[in-house]
């Protein structure tokens, strides 16, 4: 294939324009994640500290302008050095096995206070984690017992507990999924990881793209639509009168001119033209500032209904605690033919409900009910297992493709 | 085509030709053609003009199919297999962990069918790119003539390379590289090469066995790969269909209770009214039938794809780091 068919050689491009590199700024959000593994999401802002609990602080200024995804550790007066993540060890199958280990808590010969000593002088800096864990195998003599492959989990264990390296991540859908999924998952309607990918692939979101979403879940929904959208948008329909989508405050990318918000109520709305007289010459400052701020909302309420009334949107994504099937028949009149319809509910018995009534009308074709199916690994050199514990559920997608005619 | 909607049908367009939930087709539409399939012949003159999304009738007014404006979503469901392919779990899944948005430069090997190249073009475009790689010349030659037919060039390049043997030929550009070989340790290297140094770099291995993940997990350690984490992930479908919940009370009393589902036609007239799923109705003999609307999983599902390994390649972080701001 070294000639290229004139076509597709004049398409070629010279190179592609990279995406600007991501440096931690001022102002950030990210995702921390601790030796623990537990992560937690903190804003980055100048000359503040940022504590990670027991495994210390640091100073925020350390970490902007610094890059995503590199593991720093702390050391003394809150300052941060990168450090080169230990990689795999190089245990392997020995004699030795758990034939003569009694399970004894005399076995460890550092008392508590001497631990709990050497934990403080950790945090001022004095002892490094490696040391401290070296004493603690040093100390226990149930230690050289133990097999290679337990030798190295007593000391990952222990690692988890000492040691004060992290890793800021950026959040990006994906990881603000996890986090989410893992420390509040009612926050986001328990939607997992692969779950939310589903969504993404099966409303086919493309740059251009114009979505209508309802997403009850705090916006974790939306945040993930506008990461793939650039030129088109999401139009969020929702409760009150003030979009609740707290998860957009942590995404680093500004939503404006992508996002649009129409409240239910407003859905059905004939608005007015805007009412408010011209104000005297004299008005005070207040009433001038105020009848902008008014004329302002009017017109934007105003653009919002003009792009819903446009209708022809190119796909429904939807996660409610209404009932699904009339929020999808009020906002079906705005779909595009042959567009996707995407339902999550936490629950299947919802989804099922809409699901027989799709089937049964002449609207739709491919209606799928689907459950994502996520098992993660431990990798290891001749340790590679599923995880001991996972998730039960990630959530249930119903799905089809909307072709319009009778019978909705 | 695939990677933005189109409202009408044009002379040179592929539709997706929709019989029934299993029965799915790519058609190239040209004018003065015709398309035969076991409901009828339809031309393709009659389909010209038709928004997307329309129902077709054949000649003689009996058969109908519905054409669908294609997706990367649908393709995977029809493109023809050359190889084993990636389905949408894995597809989605790989796409959201490795960030592939609008400007990202990602690089794939192998192409193989180009099931998940599609999905990738979709997400990146327009400004992203993606470089293909495909050791199989006439597996390379089909999908090049796919990504022409799909208006896809602007956004994928494909090459025909062995790249364990010659690399991608590519350095610090890639924000992504998946790979889908039988030896993907053999190209990690190539892989860190290709990746960017200046950002987070993210890599995918897709390998069927436990043994290559071993394996493509020591490499990627030793290049100085971290985070190394691995996922299956898979969905299950699940068929829905009405079940009659007859009264043992009636049995007891000495009645006769009725097993049958509820016709179809009644189903219908309870949509219009607007009250599907659970509920009662009357069966021929007036006795009452509660029925219940119940899912279950399909009786086969896709047990096992492949092993999904992934790591990220952090980038340089020295002490020369300039840390004024």
């Amino acid at each position: 294939m070294d000639a290229e068919p004139a076509a597709a050689a004049a398409a070629v491009v010279a190179g592609p324009a990279q995406l600007e590199r991501t440096v931690i700024k001022a102002g950030d959000h990210v995702i921390i994640r601790m030796p623990s593994s537990n992560t937690k999401i903190v804003c980055i802002r100048a000359d503040s500290t940022v504590s990670l609990g027991k495994f210390g602080s640091f100073n925020a200024n350390a970490l902007i302008g610094r890059t995503f995804g590199h593991t720093f550790t702390i050391v003394q007066n809150g300052q941060i050095e990168p450090h080169h993540q230990a990689g795999f060890d190089a245990a392997d199958i020995t004699s030795a096995n758990n034939q003569t280990i009694v399970d004894d808590p005399k076995s460890q010969k550092l008392s508590f206070e001497e631990i709990e000593g050497l934990k403080k002088q950790s945090l001022l800096g004095a002892v490094s984690s490696e040391e401290i864990i070296s004493s603690l195998t040093e100390n226990n003599e149930a230690f050289a017992q133990k097999t290679e492959f337990s030798k190295s989990k007593y000391i990952r264990r222990k690692q988890s507990k000492f040691n004060k390296s992290f890793v800021p991540l950026e959040t990006t859908a994906y990881n603000l999924c996890e986090f989410f999924f893992e420390v509040n998952a009612q926050k986001t309607r328990g939607v997992r990881t692969d779950t939310l990918a589903q969504m993404l692939a099966l409303a086919n979101v493309y740059a251009g793209a114009r979505v209508l979403c309802v997403d009850d879940g705090q916006g974790l929904v939306v945040g993930a639509l506008l990461s793939r959208i650039a030129g088109g948008c999401v139009l969020g329909v929702h409760d009150g009168d003030v979009a609740n989508y707290d998860v957009l405050r942590y995404i680093n990318e500004p939503t404006e001119g992508r996002l649009r918000t129409l409240a239910w109520n407003k859905l059905n709305h004939q608005q007015p033209a805007f009412a408010e007289p011209e104000l005297a010459a004299d008005a005070s400052e207040n009433d001038v500032l105020g009848r902008a701020r008014r004329l302002r909302g009017h017109q934007k309420l105003a653009d919002t209904l003009a792009e819903v009334r446009q209708g022809n949107f190119d796909a429904l994504v939807v996660s409610t605690k209404y009932a699904a099937r009339k929020v999808v028949i009020r906002l079906l009149p705005y779909l595009g033919l042959s567009r996707m319809v995407v339902v999550y509910d936490q629950c299947r018995e919802p989804l099922t409900e809409v699901y027989a009534w799709m089937r049964d009308s002449h609207a739709f074709v491919n209606v799928q009910l689907t459950e994502g199916w996520l098992r993660e690994y431990q990798v290891l050199p001749s340790r590679t297992h599923p995880t001991m514990s996972t998730s039960g559920g990630g959530g249930f997608l119903l799905s089809a493709i909307y072709v319009g005619g009778g019978g909705v | 085509m695939f990677h933005e909607y189109k409202n009408v049908i044009e002379d040179g367009d592929t539709v997706i030709v929709y019989l029934n939930h299993n029965s799915m087709s790519p058609l190239k539409v040209e004018a003065g053609q015709v398309y035969n399939n076991r409901f009828g012949t339809f031309k393709h003159d009659d389909m010209i003009g038709l928004k997307y999304g329309s129902k077709v009738v054949n000649k003689d007014g009996r058969g109908f199919v519905f054409l669908l404006h294609p997706t990367p979503a649908l393709w995977t469901q029809v493109v023809p297999h050359r190889t084993q392919i990636l389905y949408l779990p894995d597809i989605s899944f790989i796409s959201l962990y490795l960030d592939l948005r609008p400007g990202k430069v990602m690089i794939e090997s192998g192409t193989g069918s180009g099931s998940f190249s599609h999905s990738i073009a979709r997400t990146i475009a327009p400004t992203g790119h993606l470089y293909t790689f495909e050791y199989h010349e006439i597996r390379a030659q089909t999908a090049k003539k796919e990504f022409i037919e799909h208006n896809l060039t602007s956004v994928v390049t494909i090459e025909h390379r062995d790249v364990i043997a010659n690399g991608f030929g590519k350095a610090n550009i890639a924000d992504a590289v998946f790979l889908d070989l039988p030896a993907p340790w053999d190209a990690v290297a190539a892989a860190k090469a290709a990746l960017r140094k200046d950002t987070i770099g993210r890599i995918c291995c897709f390998s069927p066995c436990i043994e290559q993940v071993q394996r493509t997990a020591l490499a990627l350690d030793e290049h100085g790969f971290s985070d190394i984490r691995m996922y299956e992930s898979l969905a299950k479908d699940y068929e829905i269909r009405n079940v009659p919940q007859p009264d043992i009370d009636e049995v007891i009393d000495g009645q006769r209770v009725s097993f049958k589902p509820v016709k179809n036609d009644k189903k219908k007239r309870k949509l219009e009214n607007g009250s599907a799923g659970s509920g009662t109705d009357t069966d021929a003999n007036g006795s009452t039938i509660k029925e219940l609307t119940v899912t279950k999983p399909t009786d086969v599902v896709r047990g096992h794809t492949s092993y999904l390994t992934f790591a990220i390649l952090a980038p340089e972080e020295g002490d020369d780091v300039d840390m004024s701001e």
